[in-house]
């Protein structure tokens, strides 16, 4: 059971800041992961600051840059048709994610804090190069989404700090798609998650595997090849190739290691082979 | 009882609503999860960490000085043993804990939240010990002993042996034939073996008991469970306490499968409830609990030898089948006991010879669940006549055809096969021709199709089941009418979803010839005021309870004839009833309504004769013979149905995800009672076994610790597993002993589905399964071994 | 500094009635539900979010309850399988459960209602993989969900209500 905790609904984003500050306080959003981990007895905050009042984290804006408030949930993400036609893949990545119930409370913002190996929407915020926007105490900080999330449920917040927003700064057009392999077809964690975003203009590639290292992998050296492979089915074997050499999946309860590795390499080849055809 | 002309049925065989529709849509169906007693405390218990440990000391006084504790109990001031049929469990563990999750202290407080609070203060010191994980490790003459004191135990002699200084609580054999000569006559002998994991019921009631210790050496318990009259007297032998002074209520319940079966939380309530001074205790589990603290579906290892001749009869089969009983007994000696007499299939085997041993672990314990050890038996039987009939280059449905018991021949304890029983054969025909079976495909279309990276397949497989149970069960049912002429049918059956209440009513109204709306059946099942009923388990409730509801309603209708004979001044014999009504054959306008008799008829001057009808009926089971201890020779089966499943799959290549395009299944119903519930009894029984199949299983760390206990890593089937399309074939050659002709068909639906999903799997691929479930991470291991038979 | 508070008083209506209580900070809306407002047609089947038992209307949108703090629903309005029925009138939906056989042991069917009655709200005429996308959070052990679909879908032809 949830034990004893204070609550405190700040009505501006100072007052959240300054509650954040006191001992053992987290920020509470939709809440998913949190009153779950409360209830089994893994986290034990002394204060809840619900953030869902403050207007800063309501934010939703799709024109020029993509910007995606802390309190946005997966499916205004989902439903949203401006968001779907410019960055489709953000809504692909959502869909995965838990139950529709769930998805009414689990944010964006959230999913990436909880700093899962797994989180279904890191991948696409990877490729997407999205930035993470922190207040805090000393003000306000940009920070790239692979620098936030720094390990296995770790991010680079720091006490006081609560995330206002993801931006993407450049969600130029280019192909994109999200892949998840789960157990079965209901609402599972991934086994293996795959983002890419591919651009022949400006000759990008970037692929991103989650559920695969301590967090997920951006691969490096895909633009290289995109370049220099015209056939699609070698690039994906290429790709994927990168791809094993940068993952370190482990043994769960999910999954061996060695499926893992396995399915990185399906999915791999299949997300680029859907990218860039 | 056998319907001569279907078409004059009323009630019997109609898509009927379920009685209980309206309350459970309305969210006012109230379960013990919502009932809330007058000073009522909340129980918690505290578990082991360790799969095998000595309790060295438990300190609770720390959780004892929390405001708003009631009572703290640990096992040590408990010496009390509960067991149905091995009586092995302490209501908390004492000296040793033997699974992890086992409760070994428990509290009741004011609120959950206090007791979840002290729980976490009562420190318990363990000595881990050497747990024993593998029942064929179990067995060997070095293995740590589970229960030393095994030979101390009392049990249900005569059908029961455990052996001491073992971790064998039971062996059932079956010794058919001669299993030598059986082998000798083979052209051809084939041996396989198969694995089942354990795995858990999932009903989305967690289990829950409030009991209050009354004045009196009285006891009231409400609970979520399957069986009233079995948890009073395992609680009555359990305290000493008689029966008359227990009184057991079963409200809604929110689903049982087996798991609700027998006794579980009320022994452990009832002794908080005495300590904190008689007020009732309520403790539900939670999910995790239900988990791994509640017990679960036996795992199972099976090995097969079959030998056959090159036309494709069966000669022989030996099998050994080693059950996973886990920490606990329970229903598990049971289950290995109806898994061997069923363990050859619905076939003929002249010779069989069957080994069944249960065996102790320091896993969970084994419970019933819904097919009683048939889905994992037969998840290795029916594989196993697919490989056979491949390797005598037979089609496995003509295989089967062959062997299939037909009227006449004898199954494995001897039971002769009669114009009573249903058709297999029939169940076989109508699947295999649903998914227009045409024989294995060949090796170059499989490679043809692989390129496509998605590759088809096909499979059947059959089933049978017949209730597991005493041959002296009986039950009983009262048709008490009110002053109005409607009816209340009182029974201690539990309908916790079959709709078994709605089948019953229709019995009723079909004999009692009365409107379907006139009968009630009320909720709750009360020890002290509903008949007896030995338990709702077996697929036996329709049956058995339908028979004792015709019998009820004749005697009903014989009352009421009487007095209108006397009203009417004719021979009871001159009387015919329709209609709510009773008339004269010769005159039907000389009539007299039920409503005028039932409560006592009144003449016009006042004089009155009769008084309140009430209907009697009552059923026992019929012609069982307890099994020989040698043999396994006699009559088990009150009535076996069969049936049969045939799939259609698809498989990706590159994953290892499976499909289900069609999943397809008949059964020999006898007679349907209610066409929507069967349907839907099937279709839930079906994906049940399809989670059996692909999804579910226990997983452990080598040290014994429960590993995926919770919804998040144990994944039953939702809304978008289904198959694409499923049917379901009701099948009707008549039982002529069961009510209008039916037999059970309430756990069948799950039977088998694992094995017609790894028949189709060798079609689509060519690779023979042998553990379950069929993940897709174990098919795509199958596929990259690039062997013909994946054993891991 | 400031005092932050374990103890809140809340305003909340729930299927059109308000209600003003105090509540601790750590009670769930399922629990304040059941255990306050003695609302005991919602379930609790996991308490982790994973089942759906505890399924109700928050705003308009679907939650699971175990997953929200009663204070969270401060201000909010709820629906609950109770506020479904009118009196003795069920709604199109439940008629078409008892109809179509969507319920057995009836546990997961005052979640499973909620759900489907939300989907039919916003979507009068969904597609099958539109229920079933709307309905797979909330697991049933009994009917293998192929009445329930039907059901739903018999009340989407028919119209809603």
């Amino acid at each position: 059971m949830i034990k004893p905790v204070a609550y405190f609904k700040p009505g501006s984003l100072k007052e959240a800041v300054e509650a954040l500050q006191t001992e053992n306080a987290w920020p509470l959003a939709g809440g998913t992961d949190l009153l779950v981990n409360m209830r089994n007895g893994v986290e034990h905050p002394d204060l809840l600051v619900d953030i869902k009042g403050l207007e800063e984290l309501n934010v939703f804006e799709v024109d020029g840059k993509i910007i995606i408030g802390g309190n946005i949930n997966l499916n205004f993400i989902i439903d949203d048709a401006r968001l779907r036609k410019v960055c489709p893949v953000l809504g692909q990545s959502a869909l995965t994610v838990a139950t529709y119930q769930l998805r009414n409370r689990a944010t964006l913002v959230g999913n990436i804090c909880n700093a899962s190996p797994a989180a279904d929407m890191a991948p696409a915020l990877y490729v997407m190069e999205a930035e993470v926007v922190v207040s805090g105490p000393q003000g306000e900080r940009h920070v790239p989404i692979n620098e936030f999330i720094t390990g296995v449920k770790k991010t680079s917040l720091k006490k006081g700090e609560v995330v206002l927003r993801v931006e993407i700064p450049n969600p130029k057009v280019g192909k994109t798609a999200f892949l998840k392999k789960q157990r079965y077809r209901g609402h599972d964690l991934a086994t293996v998650n795959v983002a890419g975003i591919a651009n022949p203009d400006t000759g990008t590639l970037r692929v991103c595997i989650g559920a695969c290292a301590v967090t997920p992998v951006l691969l490096k050296g895909t633009d290289e090849l995109y370049k220099s492979i015209k056939d699609v089915d070698e690039l994906a074997d290429k790709v994927s190739e990168l791809a094993l050499q940068s993952i370190s999946p482990i043994d769960d309860v999910r999954s061996s290691a060695e499926y893992r590795r396995d399915m990185t390499a399906v999915y791999v080849k299949r997300l680029v082979r859907t990218i860039c055809s | 009882m056998i319907v001569e002309d279907k078409s004059k049925l009323r009630y019997v065989s109609k898509d009927i609503p379920r009685k209980d529709g309206v309350e459970k849509v309305t969210g006012s169906a109230v379960y013990v999860a919502d009932m809330v007693l007058p000073g009522m405390l909340y129980a918690k218990v505290v578990k082991s960490p360790y799969a095998y440990a000595r309790i060295k000391s438990i300190n609770t006084s720390e959780a004892e000085k929390i405001p708003g504790v009631r009572a703290v109990i640990t096992g040590k001031e408990l010496n009390y043993k509960v067991g149905l049929y091995v009586v092995d469990k302490d209501i908390l563990a004492k000296d040793f804990a033997r699974y992890q999750g086992e409760p070994v202290a428990a509290v009741a407080a004011d609120s959950e939240l206090i007791a979840e609070m002290a729980c976490e203060k009562i420190k318990v010191e363990y000595e881990e010990l050497e747990p024993v994980m593998d029942p064929r490790e179990a067995l060997k003459p070095d293995a740590p002993l589970v229960h030393p004191d095994l030979g101390n135990y009392s049990y249900m002699k005569g059908v029961f042996q455990p052996r001491p200084k073992t971790n064998i609580p039971h062996v059932q054999k079956i010794r058919h034939g001669d299993i030598e000569k059986g082998f000798k006559e083979a052209d051809l002998v084939v041996e396989t073996s198969f694995y089942n994991p354990p795995v858990q019921h999932v009903a989305l009631e967690t289990h829950v008991a409030i009991t209050q210790a009354l004045p009196g050496n009285k006891v009231l318990i409400y609970t979520s469970a399957q069986s009233p009259f079995t948890v009073r007297s395992l609680f009555s032998v359990c305290f000493g306490i008689p029966l008359e002074n227990i009184r057991v209520k079963v409200p809604y319940v929110g689903g049982g499968f087996g798991g609700k079966a027998g006794i579980h939380l009320e022994p452990l309530t009832y002794v908080l409830s005495k300590k904190a001074g008689g007020r009732p205790v309520k403790l539900m589990m939670t999910r995790e609990e239900e988990f791994n603290t509640i017990p679960s579906r036996q795992g199972l290892y099976s090995d097969f030898k079959t030998g056959v001749t090159k036309d494709g009869k069966i000669t022989a089969l030996e099998a050994n089948y080693y059950w996973d009983a886990g920490a606990y007994a329970d229903y598990g000696v049971n289950v290995g006991r109806a898994g061997a007499y069923a363990g050859a299939g619905p076939y003929e085997v002249p010779n069989c010879k069957i080994d069944s041993y249960i065996v102790y672990t320091n896993k969970v314990f084994g419970t019933a669940y819904r097919g009683f050890g048939h889905l994992e038996v037969l998840w290795g039987i029916e594989r196993n006549m697919d490989i056979v009939a491949r390797k005598l280059g037979m089609d496995p449905v003509e295989f089967r055809m062959k062997n299939v018991l037909r009227q006449g021949a004898y199954t494995i304890t001897g039971e002769k096969i009669t114009r009573s029983h249903g058709h297999v054969y029939d169940c076989l025909d109508a699947v295999a021709k649903d998914i227009k079976w045409s024989g294995y495909k060949s090796e170059e279309e499989r490679e043809k199709e692989k390129k496509t990276g998605k590759v088809r397949g096909k499979g059947v497989a059959l089933l049978h089941k017949a209730p597991a149970m005493p041959t002296f069960t009986s039950t009983a049912i009262i048709l008490k009418f009110n002053e109005n002429g409607s009816v209340d049918l009182m029974t201690s059956l539990t309908d916790y979803g079959q709709g078994t209440y709605t089948a019953l009513a229709q019995i009723a109204a079909e004999i009692l010839k009365m409107p379907i709306e006139r009968i009630n059946v009320p909720w709750d099942s009360d020890t002290s005021f509903t008949p007896y009923d030995w338990q709702t388990v077996a697929s036996k409730g329709a049956f058995m309870s339908g028979n004792a509801t015709i019998a009820a309603a004749e005697d009903a209708l014989r009352q009421i004839k009487e007095i209108a004979a006397q009203v009417l001044k004719c021979d009871v014999a001159d009387l015919v009833c329709e209609d709510e009504k009773v008339y004269l054959i010769h005159n039907p306008d000389e009539y007299l309504e039920y409503k005028q008799i039932v409560n006592g008829y009144v003449y016009p001057d006042g004089t009155s004769i009769g008084g309140p009808v009430i209907g009697r009926g009552r059923y026992i089971a019929q012609g069982l013979t307890n099994l020989d201890p040698e043999t396994g020779q006699g009559l088990p089966a009150l009535d076996w149905t069969y049936g049969a499943h045939g799939a259609e799959i698809e498989i990706d290549i590159e994953t290892g995800e499976i499909h289900v395009i069609r999943l397809a299944s008949a059964f020999d119903v006898g007679q349907t009672l209610n066409e929507g519930l069967a349907r839907g009894q099937i279709i839930g029984g079906v994906i049940q076994g399809l989670g059996s199949a692909l999804t579910e299983e226990f997983k452990f760390s080598k040290d014994g610790k429960f590993l995926n206990a919770s919804f998040v890593d144990y994944k039953i089937l939702t809304a978008k597993d289904l198959p694409d399309s499923m049917e379901q074939y009701l099948i009707e050659n008549p039982q002529h002993d069961g009510p209008f002709g039916a037999r059970g068909v309430a756990e069948h639906p799950m039977i088998s589905v694992p094995s017609v999903i790894g028949n189709a799997l060798y079609d689509a691929l060519g690779i023979d399964y042998f553990r379950l479930p069929l993940t897709s991470e174990r098919i795509y291991f199958g596929i990259k071994s690039g062997k013909k038979e994946y054993h891991d | 500094m400031k005092e932050y508070t374990k103890e809140l008083n809340i305003t909340v209506k729930v299927n059109g009635r308000e209600y003003h209580e105090s509540v601790p900070a750590n009670m769930t809306l399922l629990q304040f539900l059941r255990n306050k407002l003695l609302l005991t047609g919602t379930k609790e089947g996991c308490g982790i979010g994973e089942c759906g038992a505890c399924t109700v209307v928050m705003n308009g949108k679907t939650v699971t309850s175990c997953l929200v703090l009663a204070a969270e629903a401060d201000g909010a309005e709820i629906r609950t399988i109770e506020g479904e029925a009118k009196g003795e009138k069920l709604t199109a939906l439940q008629e078409s459960f008892i109809k179509y056989h969507g319920e057995q042991c009836g546990f997961c069917t005052p979640g499973m209602i909620m759900s489907a009655q939300n989907l039919l709200d916003r979507n009068p005429k969904p597609t099958r993989e539109e229920i079933v996308e709307a309905i797979s959070g909330n697991l049933c052990r009994c009917t293998g969900y192929e009445p329930i679909i039907k059901a739903i879908e018999a009340v989407a032809e028919k119209g809603n209500r």
